[in-house]
């Protein structure tokens, strides 16, 4: 507990005023680290574990004596997981990466545009347009289900990927989230640049966007997440298996009369591997991004 | 300098006197825009948000007030049939759903206040500087990147009875390793909360830290010369320093628990009985698996209400220990300053 | 003032959005979806029409599937012009979008399903009737078992040409009956008690794990059957599975728990798992299992479901190929899809690789199950009970029936308090039903 409450200050602060702590020895440092190590070992084991197991037998999979090092290691999972002709995983994750990546495209341009006559320009009904967003902010998404499915059936949109890119678009979240960030902006650069002839729109384009790529980088980011691991809404919209999403795939593989768990071990690896390498890369960058826009109300 | 900084925020902009704007505050043009040009830039997302968003709120009110099977030709006009039946305990709509809204009222009970804790133990641990802590870091996130097919898939295997590491490894170090974590209560919630604690604290741990990173460093000097404790520090700097976040956090955790679906879905399949199946379960098995839409419709106003009427409460919450807080905060300050 | 205009121009784009969306739910409200008696297809038996792709869905995902695909490659081989894509889900799954997908017109040209839910999908305007193409075929009452011939008929017309009969069984490992000195499989309470006692007395400490899930009801099921009980009223008015056959099948099933003979709280699947692990001697299971326990090279037989509760008796479904209802038909498609299911019927003895029991009777009798798995099974076709085509039924069932067996199974309710709550809670859904399909 007192190692706990010790982190709350920032090292930046220098060591602390307590007596113990300005005496504290490295050793007794480089224990706690260890520690934290150790945790965080524990806290991924299952996902080694489920790499493991992807390269297990069948058998071995099923087994009841869990083990570490596949005996012998195969690929066989992915083998069979490849070929089954229902089971296209290949697709799959194609049609999530796609999904994903239009559906944050059309979140960062359509909240972007709309976030910044919020923030930054007067007009009437503006406090009813944002009173909205905010508004539905707080309605919990599970009100929209029902109708939405009905009037993405209207427009011919089920069992296509066109009903998880758009209608997931219309985000209050990206919205509230561009206008907090623009109002924080200074805005000499803006002012400057209208007072020299250029209108809105160029103003926008040319001034602002480039100051708020972290901010729209982070939201696109938050975006092709929250979207790839959408679960309800592809399990129910999509129906043909060339159509669905890797989520919505997964719950097929685990099938009711067979349960292979090397080959769901394989699938799970499959959809998993991508996105973390893609977060590897930018998790710094989501961090920074988040703490420089800001979720402050 | 941090573009978010209170001194920016409170300097005069400059030309702020054109009438337009009343330059009340920074950050307002002086030159006042074309009518049409707000709108334009609000169109495309107007036209998704109207369609997608604003149309199905209403549009869930007037399918609730019919018999909405969606394979059917024609859908009568039933009035408040479906409230009526959703609060009568004994009809076959409303007893399934309050059972459905109690193991939803478990599953958040149990999740939030760890939800709110444990990511915070996280990024307090976090936030230092040592070798490999943005690998840490990223260890702790990485699940939450994963959604939650995978996470619930690989948990239903791990935690099977009889074939699953978890019993396997409670059996080594002398715990009962037999435990039917998926199809016995309390066994299953525990579960369910645990891998969801697991899954997701990565993502509060994230929000947490950045505002930790915000908390200028002059404030724990300050509260060090003037010889407060850690715990001091912690309850007059630190939680403070949190509290932009924290309402947010709040509010956002219960709703996400509140909406769980997946884990339940994939890793109990509702069970055992229909003990873990939640409210979004019900609700989109009777509208999209039945097809019973008006029943269904009903059924999640019913659960945005009850979701609101806890938002508010968590707003009253914050609002009065705000201004404790604030008070408190600003304590230390003059403290530090005398 | 053009800024006034445009102003209000947006405001009607946006309210147009709106309006559109509704208006094309009210006119939905008349032309898509429906209950109406649908048209039947005229029967062709060859199709020499252009090169179509027919979009075959079903649920063949345990051990039949390979058969399944098996038999649509060698047609795709022998159809030029016709090429059959499987989409195979878990049959919960397939159950759910199906009537979405048929209303959307996203459905399927040609699928299978089982003979309990045929009732269900032809009530919502999902499938439509085939008798044409079963008169075509020459198929009639004769050529099935009168049980079958009955449940695929609704309202009048007949919605499934049937494949297949597939019943519960009794699989048991012969090594641990061989250790156990078990010379013949138990067929009775009396020598299926013996056998439980013998195979622990030979160290296998759990021979017979209970399932609290699949199968359970199927079990349940079987167990009151066999005790001269009805789960559910003929005419769909009522649940009757808490009648007292009903409770004593589930208290046989805790039994079976309490007595120690099966651990507790068995997951989901993990009683087959096991018994392919050769953790647990005996498991019921169905005879679609057959090709998976072969493949394991797991040392097993199978041998009818004992009649422990009563006469003999058994859970039974029936695999049926249907026509999808289409919203614009491609008359190319649906001849093709009538060439494909023709096929399949004639074809059904090579299904019985799959484990299956050919439905037509010149196929079963046809040698076709000489020295397989199931031919003793098979032989107990006269015990093979079917649910009865209510509408809606399947729904019910598992949200009621299910539930109540997993609960007495799992100890969480008594199994005449299960029973009874869930039973009442199932009649009142059905009495909804009969409404809503109008009897």
């Amino acid at each position: 507990m007192t190692s706990i409450q010790d982190a709350a200050t920032p090292p930046v602060a220098g060591p602390g005023g307590a007596a113990d702590d300005t005496l504290r020895p490295a050793r007794r440092r480089a224990l706690r680290y260890l520690a934290l190590y150790l945790l965080a070992l524990v806290f991924v084991s299952p996902l080694l574990y489920m790499l493991v197991t992807s390269f297990k037998t069948r058998a071995e999979a099923a087994g009841t004596t869990p083990s570490w090092i596949p005996d012998p290691f195969t690929l066989q999972a992915y083998g069979h997981l490849l070929a089954a002709p229902d089971t296209p995983v290949l697709t799959w994750f194609a049609n999530s990466l796609i999904a994903a990546g239009l559906n944050a495209a059309l979140v960062v341009a359509t909240a972007s545009l709309a976030a910044y006559p919020l923030a930054r320009m007067e007009f009437r009904g503006k406090r009813v347009v944002f009173g909205l967003v905010i508004a539905m902010l707080m309605v919990p998404g599970v009100i929209l289900v029902i109708p939405n499915y009905l009037i993405v059936s209207e427009l011919g949109w089920l069992n296509s990927l066109t009903a998880i890119i758009v209608p997931t678009a219309a985000s209050a979240f990206g919205v509230f989230f561009m206008r907090q960030f623009f109002v924080n902006l200074p805005g000499e650069l803006e002012e400057a640049a209208l007072l020299d002839g250029a209108n809105r729109f160029q103003v926008f384009v040319q001034v602002v966007v480039p100051l708020a790529r972290p901010a729209m980088a982070t939201l696109a980011l938050l975006a092709f997440l929250t979207n790839w691991n959408d679960f309800l809404w592809p399990v129910y919209v999509l129906f043909s298996p060339e159509t669905r999403t890797l989520p919505a795939g997964l719950a097929t593989l685990q099938g009711a009369n067979q349960v292979r768990y090397d080959v769901l071990m394989a699938g799970a690896v499959i959809a998993s591997v991508p996105v973390m390498l893609l977060f590897s890369f930018l998790q710094r960058f989501i961090i920074e991004g988040v703490s420089r826009s800001g979720l402050k109300g | 300098m941090s573009p978010s900084t209170a001194h920016a925020v409170d300097a005069p902009a400059p030309g702020a006197s054109a009438p337009a704007t009343g330059g009340r505050r920074h950050g307002r043009s002086p030159i006042a825009p074309a009518p049409a040009t707000p709108w334009l830039f609000l169109a495309p997302f107007l036209a998704l948000f109207g369609t997608f968003v604003l149309l199905p709120a209403g549009l869930g009110v007037w399918i609730s007030l019919h018999d909405w099977d969606y394979t059917f030709v024609s859908h009568p006009f039933v009035g408040l049939r479906n409230y009526l039946d959703l609060l009568d305990p004994s009809s076959t709509s409303g007893g399934p759903f309050w059972e459905s809204m109690r193991a939803t009222g478990v599953f958040t009970a149990s999740s939030v206040p760890l939800l709110l804790v444990v990511p915070l133990l996280v990024a307090l641990m976090m936030n230092a500087r040592f070798p490999g802590r943005n690998f840490l870091r990223a260890v702790y996130f990485a699940p939450y990147v994963l959604g939650v097919a995978v996470i619930s898939v690989l948990w239903r295997y791990l935690l099977d009875t009889n074939i699953g590491p978890v019993n396997h490894y409670l059996g080594l170090v002398g715990l009962p390793d037999a435990t039917a974590w998926l199809t016995s209560q309390p066994a299953a919630w525990v579960s369910l909360v645990a891998v969801t604690v697991w899954w997701t604290l990565g993502f509060n741990a994230v929000i947490y830290l950045a505002a930790l990173q915000d908390i200028p460093a002059e404030l724990y000097e300050a509260a060090q010369v003037d010889g407060a404790s850690v715990a001091q520090r912690f309850w007059n700097v630190t939680l403070p320093g949190l509290r932009p976040v924290l309402m947010f956090v709040t509010v956002n955790t219960i709703i996400m628990s509140a909406n769980m679906f997946g884990q339940s879905y994939l890793m109990t399949e509702g069970g055992p009985g229909r003990s873990t199946r939640t409210a979004i379960m019900r609700i989109a098995d009777t509208g999209l698996s039945s097809f019973q839409m008006g029943s269904a419709a009903a059924m999640s106003y019913v659960l945005t209400l009850v979701l609101m009427l806890l938002s508010g409460v968590v707003f009253w919450l914050f609002r009065d220990r705000d201004a404790v807080r604030t008070r408190a905060n600003v304590r230390t300050r003059e403290k530090v300053r005398s | 003032m053009t800024k006034h205009l445009s102003r209000r121009g947006a405001a009607r784009t946006l309210t147009g959005t709106a309006v559109v969306a509704l208006g094309a739910l009210a006119l939905s409200a008349c032309s898509s979806g429906g209950a109406a008696q649908r048209e039947a297809a005229e029967f062709s038996a060859t199709y020499d029409g252009p090169a179509v792709t027919l979009s075959y869905w079903n649920g063949f995902t345990g051990g039949d599937g390979p058969f399944m695909q098996g038999l649509v490659d060698r047609f795709n081989e022998e159809h030029d012009n016709i090429t059959v894509e499987s989409n195979t889900v878990e049959w919960a799954e397939f159950y759910q979008k199906l009537p979405a997908a048929v209303t959307a017109g996203e459905g399927p040209d040609v699928g299978v399903m089982h003979v309990e839910q045929l009732s269900s999908n032809a009530a919502r305007g999902v499938i439509d009737p085939v008798d044409p193409l079963l008169d075509g075929l020459g198929l009639t009452a004769d050529d099935f078992t009168s049980a079958i011939w009955d449940a695929i008929e609704h309202d009048g017309a007949r919605y499934g040409v049937p494949l297949d009969v597939h019943s519960l069984a009794m699989y048991y490992n012969t090594e641990h009956f061989e250790d156990a000195g078990i010379a013949e499989a138990p067929t009775d309470a009396e020598s299926f008690a013996e056998a439980l006692d013998a195979l622990q007395e030979a160290g296998y400490e759990h021979p017979f794990w209970m399932p609290a899930r699949w199968p359970g009801h199927l079990m349940f099921l079987s167990g009151q059957w066999q005790g001269g009980g009805e789960p559910y009223a003929a005419d769909g008015s009522a649940a009757t599975f808490d009648s007292p056959e009903g409770v004593a099948s589930l208290e046989w099933m805790r039994s079976v728990v309490d007595d120690g003979y099966s651990p507790g709280d068995v997951a989901q699947d993990a009683q087959y798992v096991a018994f392919k692990n050769g953790e647990t001697s005996i498991t019921f299971d169905g005879i679609w299992q057959i090709n998976d326990l072969e493949e394991s090279g797991l040392p097993y037989a199978a041998a009818p479901v004992p009649a422990v509760l009563g006469e003999p008796a058994v859970w039974a479904s029936s695999h049926q190929f249907f026509l999808p209802h289409q919203q614009s038909p491609d008359a190319d498609k649906v001849a093709a899809a009538q060439v494909f299911i023709a096929w399949m019927s004639e074809h059904s003895g090579d299904w019985a690789q799959a484990g299956m029991i050919p439905a037509r009777e010149s196929v079963r009798t046809s040698g076709v199950l000489d020295g397989t798995v199931q031919e003793p099974i098979a032989e107990a076709i006269d015990t093979m009970r079917f649910l009865p085509p209510v509408p809606g039924l399947g729904t019910i069932q598992s949200e009621t029936l299910e539930v109540a067996v997993a609960d007495g199974v799992l100890g969480v309710r008594s199994p005449e308090a299960a029973l009874s709550e869930e039973s009442g809670r199932a009649t009142s859904l059905m009495e909804e039903n009969l409404a809503r399909f109008g009897g």
